[in-house]
């Protein structure tokens, strides 16, 4: 009796503990998630003499690596994705892909000796990480960064970006919302295509 | 020219008054998610708030931004950063005061070790010396301190010249500068050109600092004015919550 209550104990321990292992370093994983990814993003994506074409694609697989853009385009969109129809979805998921490859590409050509510094990381909600970070300027006050970083059946990615306490999605849901009240679905789609074409031709 | 400036003031506390009542009876927030879409903050005179908006942004691209870069390209950051503490400083008594009013005494208690420090071994507020001691600035305003006793936004209300505010917030802005003693003491010894050459140095030292950010909103916006709004709103919110972590907007999970 004795024996299997020990028994008991030790299968608990063995089983238990990973699991709480897990849960306590979750906050470190996704800090060193974002910290790899600035530090990748710093050295592959922010040399001067790299052609335009190799830095938009390499800005874009680093996106598709690192951020949920289903989820973010989803809810940039609004209420209105429920009126949508999938080809208008379709169309704006590659669209707005596309701004934001364009909006990094630009940034980071850009580049003037920032460097990047994870502070801290708290759990938000079930899923969610709230990594901060500071970027360090050479001239200037250091810039804050939060990262919301959602763990999706065990890999990491953004879901926002807070800039100064001002979240990036939320202000592009704000913005887009702006659009589509006066325009509606099409008139967004058509303001997107018409930017990416600007874009395109410089 | 004393009596010109009491009816003046009197007119400006009438006005304070009307702020206050009308934004006690508009707090409800119209936020609601399923019809329509609607931002944080409700804007009912969005036409108007656009023509003003407009003027802004025309006044702001042909002299503000101009005079702001020419500004950061002449003076080394050290002097940009003595700038801003110094103003920072003059706004001590307005903080301090703002902390008391909502009962935040630990608060109030930073700032005014913080004005004590830096005035002192700060040389008169140009060196921030007590962030370095762990006493971090902390904005506040009247505005907040309304939105701590339980006020709303009222509505969203764009200001010539001074820009994005709220019908609270603008009440608060008036509230602050009526109180502040450094206006008063202007004011008494016939020296407001003083006090209104503060209010343009600290209105170019924030813009300054907003070049960056200004340039990617207007070349990254759709809809420049809702996202300057949107902006607007979500950092009125962090500061009114003394910026605690963890509080941004919840992504929802699509199960995507």
């Amino acid at each position: 009796m004795r024996i299997h209550l020990i028994l008991a104990a030790f299968a608990f321990v063995l089983f238990a503990s990973p699991l709480a292992f897990a849960a306590k370093t979750d906050g470190t994983e996704a800090a060193q998630f974002v910290q790899k990814m600035g530090d990748k993003a710093l050295t592959s994506l922010t040399a001067r003499e790299l052609a335009d074409g190799v830095r938009a694609q390499r800005v874009r697989t680093l996106l598709h690596e690192n951020f949920d853009v289903p989820t973010i385009g989803r809810f940039v969109m609004g209420p209105s994705w429920k009126t949508a129809t999938a080809a208008q979805k379709s169309q704006y998921m590659d669209l707005f892909e596309d701004m934001i490859v364009a909006t990094y590409s630009k940034r980071f050509a850009e580049y003037s000796g920032q460097s990047f510094k994870v502070i801290s990381s708290t759990p938000s909600g079930e899923t969610d990480n709230l990594v901060k970070s500071q970027i360090l300027q050479k001239d200037g006050p250091a810039v804050l960064v939060d990262w919301r970083v959602r763990n999706k059946g065990g890999t990491f990615k953004v879901v926002d970006v807070v800039v100064e306490s001002i979240s990036m999605t939320m202000t592009q849901r704000d913005d887009f919302a702006g659009v589509i009240n006066s325009k509606g679905i099409e008139g967004l789609l058509n303001v997107l295509r018409q930017r990416a074409g600007k874009v395109a031709k410089k | 020219m004393s009596r010109a400036v009491n009816l003046s003031s009197k007119i400006m506390t009438i006005a304070l008054c009307a702020f206050l009542v009308l934004g006690t009876a508009s707090c409800a927030r119209s936020v609601s998610p399923e019809a329509g879409y609607k931002t944080g903050i409700s804007d009912p005179i969005e036409p108007f708030n656009r023509g003003v908006f407009a003027f802004n942004n025309i006044l702001d691209v042909v002299l503000i931004e101009p005079v702001a870069k020419i500004y950061n390209a002449i003076f080394p950051s050290f002097v940009r950063d003595g700038v801003q503490n110094f103003m920072r400083n003059l706004r001590s008594p307005i903080i301090i005061g703002n902390q008391l009013l909502q009962f935040d005494l630990k608060g109030a208690g930073v700032a005014t070790a913080r004005m004590i420090i830096n005035t002192t071994a700060g040389i008169g507020g140009l060196v921030d010396v007590a962030s370095a001691q762990g006493l971090a600035y902390e904005p506040e305003d009247f505005g907040q301190t309304l939105a701590v006793w339980g006020m709303g936004d009222g509505f969203y209300l764009v200001l010539p010249v001074f820009g994005p505010s709220s019908l609270r917030d603008t009440g608060g802005m008036v509230a602050d500068g009526l109180a502040d003693p450094l206006r008063l003491l202007a004011h008494n010894t016939d020296n407001m050109w003083w006090y209104y050459t503060r209010l343009g140095v600290e209105g170019l030292d924030t813009r300054a600092r907003l070049v960056k950010a200004v340039e990617d909103l207007r070349a990254n916006s759709l809809d420049y004015y809702a996202a300057v709004r949107s902006a607007y709103s979500q950092k009125r919110q962090s500061l009114i919550r003394d910026e605690k972590a963890g509080d941004s907007a919840a992504i929802p999970d699509y199960g995507n």
